[in-house]
């Protein structure tokens, strides 16, 4: 019966750390301007903006399956590179994803706010490393990302989010000059 | 004991006899669901909605906008009956500057152009105040109140100068006009309560929720009870 009542405790004692973690998972991580001020070094540029219209909306709305929420999008960019800071829904709510562009490869994606209550596991470094130096190839990105359990639609929003942001950092590379 | 057990047998029947008719009926218009459209007929009464939790939605915050009314409700703003975009913090106030109407939350202003489409959220990265508490117009200029002071802009929104101001108009919260109540009342309902769904809880207890389990349980022993005396009367008989 003791023994019983023991293996009961540590059930609920994993399930509390469990479900403790899941809680966690939720949050901001950075901030969006510490997140610039990090990646500039402090010297953030001031912002630009691309309008969310005409091919652009078309090929936007193909790459993320949905209308952008939005008719304009900020971005941040200097010599070396752009700095996107934009929101996808994984599940039900929006998750906040900045990134980095250096040479039209992806130097770095971080989640920098998240609100869903699962799919957080997507923020580890461990999973945001295989976005590291990909490029675009057709609207795709040009290699394979591995899912994460139960974090299906969270990994689809960080995809889509990377594919949008390399497209952008073209598109204005082509059609907005300083 | 004969007597007794007639005299149960009668009053259990009158009762049963009541809930055998409602199921007897309702199990027969659910069995026509389709040649009466039941399912393409809608309840909006009132006391239903509310019975199934749909009923008056409060919205946690409006503001009178020019032409335009923003609400909120949870996380969703609406300009007008339409759904504009989602904040997960509460709209402030809100302000129209030159061709924009600018939604003030504690850390970001919300753009949406005249026509009520949403362009994009300015936060702190583009150098919007924190901490705001209320958006204002002096002399045509946005302001905003914040826990560290009054900071005023212009129309591009992204300089700000900390100044101290006399005689901001603040936006205040208005009430929700009656015609827009009804129009958000239908978004929120939709079309009702499908006829098809409240005669088949009716039929299966669920309309009393909870306790409708338990009522069918009651009804089922009564079935049972009076089951049990009508064999005993006809053995008696019988014997």
């Amino acid at each position: 019966m003791i023994k019983y009542r023991y293996t009961l405790r540590a059930f609920v004692i994993i399930g509390l750390i469990l479900s403790s973690i899941t809680v966690f998972a939720r949050g901001v991580y950075q901030t969006d301007q510490d997140f610039l001020a990090e990646t500039f070094n402090q010297a953030v540029p001031k912002s630009k903006v691309v309008w969310v219209k005409g091919e652009l909306a078309a090929t936007i709305t193909e790459i993320l399956g949905h209308k952008y929420s939005g008719l304009r999008i900020r971005y941040w960019k200097n010599e070396q590179r752009s700095v996107w800071i934009l929101e996808e829904i994984g599940k039900e709510k929006p998750i906040t994803f900045g990134i980095v562009i250096v040479g039209n490869k992806i130097e770095k994606i971080k989640v920098l706010a998240f609100r869903e209550s699962r799919g957080g596991e997507i923020r580890h470094p461990a999973f945001t490393q295989q976005f590291e130096q990909a490029a675009l190839d057709k609207l795709k990105l040009d290699r394979h990302i591995d899912g994460v359990s139960g974090a299906t639609l969270s990994v689809r929003a960080m995809t889509d989010v990377a594919i949008l942001a390399l497209y952008l950092d073209e598109f204005t590379d082509e059609n907005i000059k300083d | 004991m004969n007597r007794k057990m007639r005299s149960l047998h009668r009053s259990l029947g009158a009762i049963v006899a009541v809930f055998v008719l409602m199921l007897a009926s309702t199990g027969i218009l659910l069995n026509h669901t389709s040649d009466l459209d039941l399912d393409k007929r809608y309840l909006t009464w009132g006391w239903i909605m509310a019975h199934y939790g749909i009923g008056t939605v409060e919205p946690d915050a409006v503001y009178l906008l020019d032409r335009h009314t923003i609400s909120q409700f949870g996380p969703q703003v609406f300009i007008d009956a339409t759904p504009a975009t989602q904040s997960h913090v509460p709209v402030l106030g809100g302000i129209v500057i030159d061709d924009l109407m600018v939604l003030a939350t504690q850390d970001a202003l919300l753009l949406f152009t005249p026509e009520g489409e949403f362009i994009e959220q300015m936060g702190e990265s583009v150098g919007i105040p924190s901490s705001i508490q209320n958006i204002g117009l002096f002399h045509g200029d946005p302001v905003v109140q914040t826990r560290n002071g009054q900071w005023r802009s212009d129309f591009m929104l992204d300089q700000w100068e900390q100044l101290s101001m006399d005689g901001v108009g603040w936006s205040e919260p208005q009430a929700m006009p009656a015609s827009l109540e009804e129009e958000l009342g239908h978004y929120f309902r939709g079309k009702g309560i499908s006829v098809e769904r409240v005669i088949l809880d009716v039929h299966n207890g669920h309309i009393l929720g909870k306790y409708g389990i338990w009522f069918a349980d009651l009804l089922g022993a009564f079935l049972v009870l009076i089951s049990m005396t009508g064999l005993w009367l006809w053995a008696r008989r019988r014997g």
